[in-house]
């Protein structure tokens, strides 16, 4: 083998992975929204029994992981897989040079509208869009759309977290009273349902847009809003100081902010960011610790106009465990 | 009479008639289904011949104008009791040659089961003209052809078949021809509106379905499978049960109003007795009197079956229950015990 | 605006409230039209509903309505007192045939509020020349249930009245157990060509049947009043069905002959 000499942080920006087996590499497919054509699929198949073990890797992030790949190889499997960053529709600065970065990770989604009777937008369309909003980028951001709020794709792990919900629309004169929506909701959702007089009420405040009642109903008196709504959560995390969940920032949220606010982050992560930072990667959530929440949201609300209905939640409060405080 | 035209002819044709008739037909409306961005066919009263459904099947029956799913029959004040106002003007309701038959069962239970004729009812059947929609294919679950009613030759004042983006009606009622006429470009044709000959689905029923029916093990799946959660009823063309309602407003507790919403047998509470008791606590029997009723107990009664074979109930059934194929499992049983 | 609207209720003074126990009361109305045991009523009470009650009695201007307090609807009925007026709709249904019970021997076995139904055919045969040969069983849950005390009294003067409760406290000196325990040892002739009449919960009618069976009694001779979720009263709103029978129309009273076939 001829002598290496790689400059690793260009080998992780570019999207492949430091191994601990010396002179190993893995290539990391990106694949927004979860959603890969076939024919893309055999070619990261023909990646991996040309360049790699044979072995495929599912990230936990929806992407596609192949290693076993030597470090020399690198330049042809960037070569090979420009079929699939196109067929992709991923942002790229050069043709046949691979991914330009990988800071922020693949958005993710669960499979949405598209199948699940539940979701209640086509989260894989939206994670398109958002990715090509955002990427290339170097932050690490991790943003994850869920169609309903069965949360499926755990979006309240992410820095953002897109939940989908509708607005119930009641038309009374469909109604017959038979209890379906009322049973279901208290059963399956969270009981915001009530006979009153042989037709429904709803509890605007207690109903978080799931949908349930609609799935359930069984005379289209009640059917979905026409706009789409989201319930947008904040700055969930894993790893070692502070794990938590996300925190309910915005329910009723329209498209076009949510896209608005993840890109203003940017603007804020590179004022605030920690120049000190370990290879220079900090997640927002401790930025915003930092900085406080006030601070942050005067950036992300930079331009944005929320719909009517958006309901804010000025002050969030995140708890989780605080092992950098208190030990594990 | 027929006239052959293009849609904006079709469209003068409905714009004058709405100066005379509400119309009713069925509607794609968009996002309205049970899932995001699906659509659903409910009927609606139009005001432009864009709004006419032509090609798909409702998911919902015509029977909605004449039995509306919610409808308020008496108003209470302190002392009096006042029947509901009903807009009188004529009515053309559209349909399918499966939906016109369906009529028939409506009008069998409300005014002629028992001595009274149900007036509420009356009012509004007595509004209603038919406007037949042709089927130029079947659609799937449809089962008409073994049901007898494919074809309608009369019963309805015209036709409509889209076919190739132009509109073919056959005008039966004389009365009719004026607002055919006088359109622009509307061509003098020979019409046929077209019927179904063959569906994919067939059933065969007993001439006469043996009591023991009722004790085969054929109703047990349907314990565990059908969810009771009414939509073969509520989409059904031809059942009719009810149940009352009396309210008292909340603004103001001395008035209030008894109306009457669709009932369905496979839901709780139908059978619900003063006092907590309840009949056909089991889907299974729950389906077993749905089934019987259609193809059994009515013909028994009235002579002639209820089912008009649309398939509805089969296009709805979110457990995929098919209602054809149960009619032909009470054939085969049937044959069993007869054997 | 419609003429006769069989939905209209119309009202109909309480002439005198009879209360039997806390929950059941007999409310005396005023009625002139026609009316036969075994038929019902709607009562209505606007706002809250409409219950279907049988006719538990029948006189000169009058019908007896025997109601008992179990929902919405009978709750409001049992605000009303003397003087007031209840909404009505009805009669329904085809009522007994007295005419079938005058000759021979009859057995009335009744349970509960089922009594209701056939107090007028009871109060018939107690009239009849032999009433002797008329046998009637009531059954209550308790001492406490008890309703028509004092038809009860006079019935017993007059027929061959076997009164029974499922239980009493002790010291009850009266008959306990249920009536199919009595069914056995009635003193009957001629049970082959006797009548009877079973009204009263399902399961107690159930095996009423098969006792007057085992004593003898042909289907055809047994009539039963089937109680069912009676709502329109006219064919319509089909909840009352049982295969091809509509109760509110056909019935409620029917031949067993024919109503053994009934499956719910």
């Amino acid at each position: 083998m001829a002598n290496l000499d790689v400059n690793v942080g260009k080998l992780k920006k570019n999207a492949f992975r430091y191994s601990k087996v010396r002179g190993e590499t893995a290539s990391r497919i990106r694949i927004p929204g979860g959603v890969i054509d076939a024919s893309s699929m055999s070619r990261v198949v023909e990646i991996a029994e040309k360049y790699g073990t044979g072995v495929i890797n599912i990230t936990n992030r929806q992407g596609i992981e192949i290693p076993g790949i030597s470090l020399a190889d690198m330049d042809k499997v960037n070569e090979e897989i420009q079929k699939i960053i196109d067929s992709l529709r991923i942002n790229q600065t050069e043709k046949g040079k691979g991914y330009p970065s990988s800071g922020t990770r693949n958005v993710i989604a669960c499979p949405g509208a598209r199948l699940c009777p539940f979701g209640c937008y086509d989260t894989t369309a939206f994670a398109q869009k958002m990715e090509n909003s955002i990427y290339p980028n170097d932050r690490h951001v991790k943003i994850a759309f869920t169609g309903c709020s069965n949360d499926c794709a755990k979006v309240r792990l992410a820095d953002f977290g897109i939940i989908g919900m509708t607005e119930p629309q009641y038309d009374k004169d469909r109604c017959v009273a038979c209890g379906a929506c009322v049973n279901y909701c208290r059963r399956r959702s969270v009981g915001a349902l009530e006979l009153v007089n042989g037709k429904i009420v709803r509890d605007a405040a207690k109903c978080i847009g799931c949908g349930v009642c609609v799935v359930y109903c069984p005379t289209r008196a009640w059917t979905r809003s026409k706009e789409h709504y989201f319930r947008l959560v904040l700055l969930g995390r894993t790893g070692k100081k502070n794990p938590r969940l996300a925190e309910d920032f915005i329910k009723w949220a329209d498209e076009e902010s949510i896209l608005k606010m993840v890109k203003n982050t940017y603007a804020y992560i590179e004022e605030y960011i920690d120049p000190d930072a370990v290879e220079h990667k900090e997640h927002i959530g401790y930025i915003v610790d930092r900085t406080g929440f006030e601070e942050f949201k005067k950036w992300l609300f930079d331009g944005v106009e929320l719909g009517p209905k958006a309901e804010v939640n000025q002050r969030p409060y995140w708890g989780g465990r605080h092992y950098d405080r208190y030990g594990g | 009479m027929g006239y052959v035209m293009d849609r904006a002819g079709f469209a003068e044709v409905i714009a004058a008639l709405l100066k005379d008739y509400r119309i009713f037909a069925p509607v794609r409306k968009k996002g309205a289904g049970r899932f995001t961005d699906v659509d659903a066919v409910i009927y609606d009263e139009i005001r432009d011949a864009g709004e006419i459904e032509l090609e798909l099947k409702s998911d919902y029956a015509p029977k909605e104008f004449l039995t509306p799913l919610s409808e308020t029959l008496l108003y209470f004040t302190e002392d009096e009791v006042k029947e509901s106002d009903f807009d009188e003007r004529p009515v053309l309701l559209f349909g399918r040659s499966c939906d016109l038959h369906s009529l028939r069962r409506l009008d069998q239970i409300y005014l002629n089961n028992g001595p009274a004729r149900d007036p509420f009812y009356e009012r509004r059947r007595k509004a209603v003209r038919c406007v037949l929609i042709g089927c130029g294919h079947s659609y799937d679950n449809c089962f008409c052809v073994s049901m007898g009613s494919n074809r309608c030759d009369d019963g309805y004042v015209f036709s409509v078949d889209l076919i190739d983006d132009r509109i073919h009606s056959n005008v039966l009622d004389g009365s009719f021809i004026k607002f055919f006429s006088e359109v622009p470009g509307a061509e003098e044709k020979d019409v046929l509106p077209r019927f179904v000959t063959e569906n994919d689905v067939k059933v065969e029923i007993p001439e006469e379905v043996p009591r023991e029916i009722v004790r085969s093990g054929l109703w047990d799946e349907y314990t565990s499978r059908c969810i009771n959660c009414g939509r073969c009823n509520f989409v059904c063309p031809t059942c009719t049960c009810y149940t009352m309602q009396d309210v008292f407003y909340s603004d103001n507790g001395r008035a209030g109003e008894r109306r009457r919403v669709g009932a369905s047998c496979m839901v709780d509470g139908y059978t619900d007795v003063a006092g907590g008791g309840q009949y056909r606590r089991k889907n299974g029997e729950r389906m077993r009197f749905k089934v019987l009723h259609k193809i059994s107990d009515f013909k028994k009664r009235f002579g002639y079956q209820m089912c008009v074979g649309c398939g509805r109930c089969d296009d709805i059934c979110p457990e995929y229950i098919s209602f054809s194929n149960i009619i032909n499992k009470v054939n085969a049983a049937s044959r069993e015990v007869q054997a | 605006m419609m003429n006769g609207n069989p939905y209209l209720p119309f009202a109909s003074e309480i002439l005198d409230v009879i209360r039997h126990t806390g929950k059941e009361y007999t409310f005396r109305m005023a009625f002139d039209g026609e009316v036969r045991p075994g038929q019902f009523f709607e009562v209505s009470i606007p706002k809250f509903g409409e219950a279907p009650i049988s006719v538990s009695g029948i006189g000169d201007g009058i019908v007896d309505l025997t109601i008992r307090k179990v929902g919405r609807v009978t709750n409001e009925v049992f605000e009303r007192y003397k003087g007031q007026s209840l909404l009505l709709r009805g009669p329904y249904g085809n009522g007994f045939d007295i005419g079938l019970y005058r000759d021979g021997e009859v057995v009335v076995v009744a349970g509960g509020t089922g009594v209701s139904p056939v107090r007028g055919v009871i109060q018939a045969l107690s009239e009849m020349p032999d009433a002797r040969d008329k046998h009637v069983v009531v059954g209550f849950r308790s001492p406490d249930d008890m309703l028509f005390r004092e038809d009860l009294k006079a019935w017993a003067e007059k027929l061959q009245l076997t009164l029974t409760v499922d239980g009493a406290p002790e010291g009850y000196a009266g008959n306990i157990g249920l009536v199919t325990k009595y069914i056995e040892g009635l003193p009957l002739k001629d049970p082959a060509s006797a009548r009877a009449i079973v009204v009263g919960p399902p399961p107690m009618m159930k095996f009423t049947i098969i006792e007057l069976q085992k004593k003898g009694f042909q289907d055809c001779n047994i009539t039963v009043s089937h109680e069912r979720k009676m709502c329109c009263g006219l064919g319509k709103c089909g909840h009352c069905r049982v295969n091809d029978t509509y109760i509110c129309l056909d019935g409620p009273v029917f031949n067993y002959e024919f109503a053994r076939d009934f499956v719910d």
